[in-house]
C-alpha cells in the first residue's frame, strides 16, 4: 500500500473493510431465506434460529474438544464446522417437515404464522436449554495485519476477517456449483421454475424442497460458526437481528435469487459501515432499511430479481 | 388430515399454557402471609441483574420471618418475570394487581419500572425498586414509588467528577444505548465533563443486542480520543471492548453499574482489565454485614452483586413500615417509610418527598480481567 495516502484513504479502506466483513455473514444467512422462497414461495422467519442454533452447536463442540484436550486450531475448528452443520441441517429438515410441509397447500398466511410460531418455539427452546446469558465462545484465530501509518490512522485487518471472506467465496463457490451442475441442483431449478410441472414430470418435489432446508440451514451453520467466532458471545436472541438483517439483503438484492442474496448481503453491510463511519452509528439501521424503501420503490422485484427469469 | 391438524393444535396449544404458567411461580404457600411481589428479568439479557435483586429480597423475606415475621404474619415472596420488556413489565404490574398484591419489590430495568410504577400508583400498590436508577421515576408526583439505590443523575457526577479530576483526558467520546438508562446517564456525564472544558469529539448512541461495533472503533480510533465513557449494559461494551482491542484501539473505557458484573470479563476477557466502573459501595465488604455475608455464602449465593443489598433494604423497610404503622394498608406504610429513618444493612435510609433517598453515593471501581474489583474512590 502506497504510503503516502492520505488518512482519510485507509479510513475508508478500514470501513469498507468492517462492511464487507459484516455483509458476508448476511449473505450467508440471506442464501436461506431466498432459496426457500424462490422454490415454495414462503418467508421461513425461523432460519433466523437456525443460524442461532448453529452458534450453539459450534460453542458445545469446542467446549467439548476442550475439555477432552484437544489443543489443535484446525481440529477444532473442522469439527466445529461439520457437527454444526450436520446438527444444525438436522433442524432446518424437521422444521421443514413439521411447521411447513403440512400446511403447504394452505393459504400462504397460515405457513407464515407457522414460522413465526416456529421461530419462537426455537428460540425459547435453546433459552430455557441453554440459559438466557450471553456465553463466551473462546478466541481461536487471533491477530491481524496492519497497514499505514504507526503514528496515525491505520488498516487493521484480522485474520478472522480473512477466514470469513475465504469460507464464504468457498460455500458460494460450491452452492453456484451444485445448482448449475448437479442433477439435484437442476432439479432445484426446475421446482423453482414451476414446482407443479416439475412434479408431473416425475420429480420428487419433496425431496428437493427438504433439500432446500437442509442447503439453507447447513449456510446458516457455517455463518453461526463463522460469527461466534469472531464476535465471540452469544446468546439465544441472536437469531432475530441477523434474520431480519439477512431477509432484507435477501429482500434487497431480489427475493428467489441467489447472486441477489450474496449482494444485497454485501450492498447492506457496506451501507451500514459507511453510514456509522462518516455519518453516526444511530442512524445505521434507518439509512439502510431507507435504501431498502428506495430500491423496491424503484425495482419491486429487487436488484436482480427478475420474475421471469428462472430463481432458486 | 384435519384431525391430525387439530391434534397437533391442542397439543400446541398446551404447551403454551404450560410456558404462561411458567411466568409467575409460588415460593411457598402459607394461609396467612402478606404477598410481596419480587418482579425483574427472570429470563432475557440482564437476568443475572434480576438474580441479585431476588437472593436479596428473599435473604431479607426469609431472615424477618426467622426473627417473627411481621404483625404475627409471614412474609411470602411471589416471583414475577418481566425479562427486562417494557410491555411485559405492564402485564406484570396488571397481574400483581389482580392477584392482589399490594407490596412490590422492583422492577429492575427503568424501562419498565417506569410504566409498572404507573399502574401500581393507581391501584394503591407500594413499589420499592433496589436497581431502577434513572430519575424520571421519581418525578412525577407519586406517593407510592420509592427507591433504595441512587439515582443516574448522582452517578453521573460521580463518573464526571472523577474523568475531570482523576482522568483528566485531552479528548474523549460518550457513547449510549440510546436506551432511558444508558443515554440518561452519557448525556448527563457529556454536559458535566464540557462544563469543566473536555472536548467531547464524539456523542452517539449504538443499538441495544448489535454485535458489530467495528465501525464505531474505526471512527474512535480517527478520531484519536484518549478516553470513552459508554451509558448502557455489559454486553454491548463487552463486545466493544474486544472488538477494540483486536482493532487495536488502545484507550480507556469507564461505564455505570450496568457494566459491573462478572459477565463483562466473560465478553471481553483481558481486554477488560482496566475499565472504570462506577458502582454503589461494595455493602458485602462493609465490616457490619459480615453475618449476613455469611448467610448468602452458606447457600451458596453471591452477596457481591450491586443489586443484592439494596433489595435486602427494601424488603427490610418495607416490613419496618408495616410494623411501625401496625397495618398493611401500602398507603400508610408509604407516609411511615417518609417520616422516619430505618436502620438497614445499607446503612441508615431515609426517604425524601419524592421517594429517593436522602443520602446515596457510589463509588469509583477499576475493574479486572478476572472479574474482581479496586475501589479508586471512597
Amino acid at each position: 500500500m502506497d504510503s503516502t495516502m492520505p488518512e482519510s484513504a485507509y479510513y475508508f479502506i478500514q470501513q469498507l473493510l468492517n462492511g464487507l466483513t459484516v455483509g458476508s455473514t448476511y449473505a450467508l444467512i440471506a442464501i436461506g431465506y431466498t432459496m426457500v422462497y424462490g422454490i415454495i414461495g414462503m418467508i421461513n422467519f425461523a432460519h433466523g434460529e437456525i443460524y442461532m442454533i448453529g452458534s450453539y452447536v459450534a460453542f458445545a463442540v469446542l467446549a467439548g474438544l476442550a475439555l477432552m484436550g484437544v489443543d489443535s486450531i484446525a481440529l477444532m475448528l473442522a469439527a466445529a464446522f461439520i457437527i454444526s452443520i450436520i446438527i444444525t441441517s438436522t433442524y432446518g429438515f424437521a422444521v421443514e417437515r413439521v411447521a411447513y410441509r403440512p400446511l403447504r397447500n394452505s393459504n400462504r398466511l397460515i405457513a407464515l404464522i407457522s414460522a413465526i410460531g416456529m421461530s419462537i418455539f426455537l428460540q425459547n427452546y435453546v433459552r430455557i436449554a441453554q440459559g438466557s446469558r450471553d456465553i463466551a465462545m473462546p478466541s481461536l484465530i487471533t491477530g491481524g495485519w496492519t497497514f499505514g501509518p504507526a503514528d496515525e490512522f491505520n488498516v487493521t485487518l484480522s485474520y478472522m476477517q480473512v477466514v470469513i471472506f475465504i469460507i464464504t467465496l468457498i460455500t458460494m463457490t460450491l452452492l453456484t456449483m451444485f445448482i448449475s451442475k448437479s442433477r439435484m441442483g437442476r432439479a432445484c431449478r426446475a421446482c423453482a421454475e414451476d414446482l407443479g410441472m416439475t412434479r408431473l414430470l416425475g420429480i420428487n418435489t419433496n425431496q428437493v424442497i427438504s433439500l432446500t432446508f437442509i442447503i439453507g440451514a447447513a449456510l446458516a451453520a457455517v455463518a453461526g460458526v463463522l460469527l461466534g467466532l469472531y464476535y465471540g458471545v452469544i446468546n439465544p436472541y441472536i437469531g432475530f437481528l441477523a434474520g431480519l438483517k439477512a431477509f432484507t439483503a435477501a429482500v434487497l438484492g431480489g427475493i428467489g435469487s441467489i447472486p441477489g442474496a450474496v449482494l444485497g448481503g454485501l450492498i447492506l453491510g457496506v451501507t451500514e459501515a459507511f453510514t456509522a463511519g462518516y455519518f453516526s452509528t444511530e442512524y445505521k439501521d434507518v439509512v439502510a432499511f431507507s435504501l431498502l424503501v428506495l430500491i423496491l420503490l424503484f425495482r419491486p422485484s429487487g436488484i436482480l430479481g427478475k420474475p421471469e427469469v428462472e430463481k432458486v | 388430515m384435519l384431525k391430525s391438524f387439530n391434534k397437533k393444535m391442542a397439543v400446541f396449544t398446551a404447551v403454551l399454557a404450560g410456558t404462561a404458567a411458567l411466568g409467575s411461580a409460588s415460593i411457598a404457600s402459607a394461609a396467612d402471609s402478606i404477598k410481596i411481589a419480587l418482579a425483574g428479568p427472570v429470563t432475557g439479557p440482564v437476568a443475572q441483574y434480576g438474580d441479585m435483586q431476588f437472593i436479596g429480597a428473599k435473604m431479607a423475606i426469609e431472615q424477618i420471618n426467622k426473627a417473627g415475621g411481621v404483625n404475627g404474619k409471614e412474609l411470602e415472596a411471589v416471583v414475577y418475570d418481566d425479562a427486562c420488556d417494557p410491555k411485559q413489565a405492564v402485564a406484570v404490574a396488571n397481574k400483581i394487581v389482580n392477584d392482589d398484591i399490594r407490596f412490590v419489590v422492583g422492577h429492575l430495568c427503568s424501562s419498565s419500572t417506569q410504566p409498572a410504577s404507573d399502574i401500581y400508583e393507581d391501584e394503591g400498590v407500594l413499589m420499592i425498586t433496589a436497581a431502577s436508577t434513572s430519575p424520571d421515576i421519581t418525578t412525577r408526583g407519586y406517593e407510592l414509588i420509592f427507591r433504595t439505590i441512587g439515582l443516574d443523575s448522582m452517578q453521573g457526577p460521580t463518573a464526571a467528577s472523577y474523568i475531570i479530576n482523576a482522568v483528566k483526558p485531552q479528548k474523549m467520546a460518550v457513547i449510549h444505548d440510546k436506551q432511558q438508562y444508558g443515554e440518561g446517564l452519557a448525556s448527563s456525564v457529556r454536559d458535566e465533563v464540557k462544563k469543566a472544558g473536555i472536548n467531547v469529539a464524539l456523542y452517539e448512541g449504538v443499538t441495544a443486542g448489535d454485535k458489530d461495533f467495528s465501525a464505531l472503533i474505526a471512527k474512535l480510533k480517527k478520531e484519536d480520543v484518549d478516553f470513552v465513557y459508554y451509558g448502557g449494559y455489559h454486553p454491548e461494551l463487552g463486545l466493544i471492548l474486544r472488538q477494540s482491542a483486536e482493532k487495536g484501539l488502545d484507550v480507556k473505557f469507564m461505564g455505570p453499574e450496568g457494566v459491573g458484573n462478572k459477565d463483562i470479563s466473560a465478553i471481553a476477557g483481558a481486554a477488560s482489565e482496566g475499565l472504570l466502573v462506577t458502582l454503589p459501595k461494595s455493602f458485602d465488604q462493609d465490616p457490619a454485614n459480615a453475618r449476613l455475608v455469611e448467610a448468602f455464602k452458606d447457600k451458596s449465593e453471591d452477596p457481591s452483586g450491586p443489586f443484592v443489598f439494596p433489595a435486602y433494604s427494601a424488603v427490610q423497610v418495607m416490613a419496618d413500615g408495616m410494623k411501625l404503622t401496625s397495618s398493611e394498608d401500602p398507603e400508610k406504610v408509604a407516609s411511615s417509610l417518609r417520616a422516619n429513618n430505618f436502620k438497614t444493612p445499607t446503612g441508615d435510609l431515609g426517604f425524601d418527598g419524592k421517594g429517593d433517598l436522602k443520602d446515596f453515593s457510589f463509588v469509583v471501581y477499576q475493574w479486572h480481567a478476572d472479574g474482581s474489583k479496586t475501589a479508586l474512590t471512597k
